[in-house]
């Protein structure tokens, strides 16, 4: 019997491709990479217990859950960056770097207070920088993004290209990270590399 | 584009919305107890303003959330959103609003 080998594949290892792409004068409009080392997991809090999740996550992570559409995070003893995104109300969008095993890892420490499942299969997360990462975004998301009503820390829930997407800016530069369905990740990708593409982009393998 | 004010996402495009029908409609707490008239007005039976209407909308490519919002009828203008289970907002009936 052959030997069944299952590795993990990024979503978008199919389409993309590093280097140069779209306009090729002048410094690209942006530079992208899609973050294949995190870990993903949603958590809901159990009815009544936001509070007390709140409080569990604050002394076991030292982060604040947001419970506006914001996202917080923080380095933790480790080395690795845990981040909490708001993703609807009294729910959350927990992301890591590299960690094996985070659902568990959550449920045994907040699975009292809150439902988790684990994501990291289930989303695609682009990180997209660059001085016209605003406007590729603008032509296919019909929130403001403009700095006075979208600001560094702001999470939203939203469409982009009728794609049910998160979104949220992480610093002015400004960078924003874009988290999508695995399975509608090519379809994002369609519209992003078309939108992108009179500005010119870079794709790379990581973006720090 | 009409921005609609999500009491939990803030102000976002329609297109992010669905209408979900009449609000503060409450199922009766005996429904065996009713005649069929009165099950059929609570099934069927809804308002029809010119003016003020109390409606449920989902921020359906959103946060997924139901929640009131309270529309003029007559130029859709919406004049407030509020949490299910909050009571409707007092706001001034338009010139010309008629009950239906």
């Amino acid at each position: 019997m052959a030997d069944l080998l299952v590795r993990p594949r990024a979503a978008l290892a199919d389409v993309l491709r590093n280097g140069r792409h779209g306009a090729s004068d002048g410094a690209p409009g942006l530079i992208l990479c899609e973050r294949t080392e995190l870990s993903a997991a949603t958590l809901i809090a159990r009815k009544g217990q936001a509070r007390a999740l709140a409080e569990l996550v604050k002394s076991a992570y030292g982060i604040d859950l947001p419970s506006t559409p914001r996202f917080a995070g923080n380095q933790l003893p480790d080395g690795r960056f845990l981040v909490f995104l708001w993703a609807g109300f009294e729910q959350w969008l927990a992301l890591i770097e590299g960690a094996q095993e985070f659902e568990r890892e959550l449920t045994l420490g907040l699975g009292k207070r809150a439902s988790i499942a684990d994501q990291s299969d289930a989303r695609a997360v682009l990180r997209l920088r660059g001085p016209k990462a605003r406007e590729v975004l603008a032509k296919g998301i019909a929130i403001d993004l403009h700095p006075r009503a979208f600001k560094t820390g702001d999470v939203a829930l939203t469409l982009a290209a009728h794609i049910g997407v998160q979104l949220w800016q992480v610093d002015e530069t400004p960078t924003y990270e874009i988290a999508v369905a695995r399975s509608l990740a090519k379809s994002l990708w369609a519209w992003l590399s078309a939108s992108a593409a009179e500005y010119g982009y870079e794709v790379v393998g990581e973006i720090r | 584009m009409l921005l609609i004010d999500c009491p939990f996402c803030g102000k976002r495009p329609e297109l992010e919305f669905r209408y979900a029908g009449e609000a503060h409609i409450a199922r009766p707490a005996d429904p065996s107890g009713l005649g069929d008239e009165a099950w059929g007005r609570f099934l069927y039976g809804r308002g029809n303003p010119r003016g003020m209407h109390a409606e449920r909308w989902r921020h359906l490519n959103g946060c997924g959330r139901f929640f009131n919002a309270l529309r003029d009828t007559t130029d859709d203008r919406f004049a407030a959103t509020y949490k299910i289970g909050e009571e409707r907002p007092m706001v001034a009936e338009p010139q010309g609003a008629r009950k239906a």
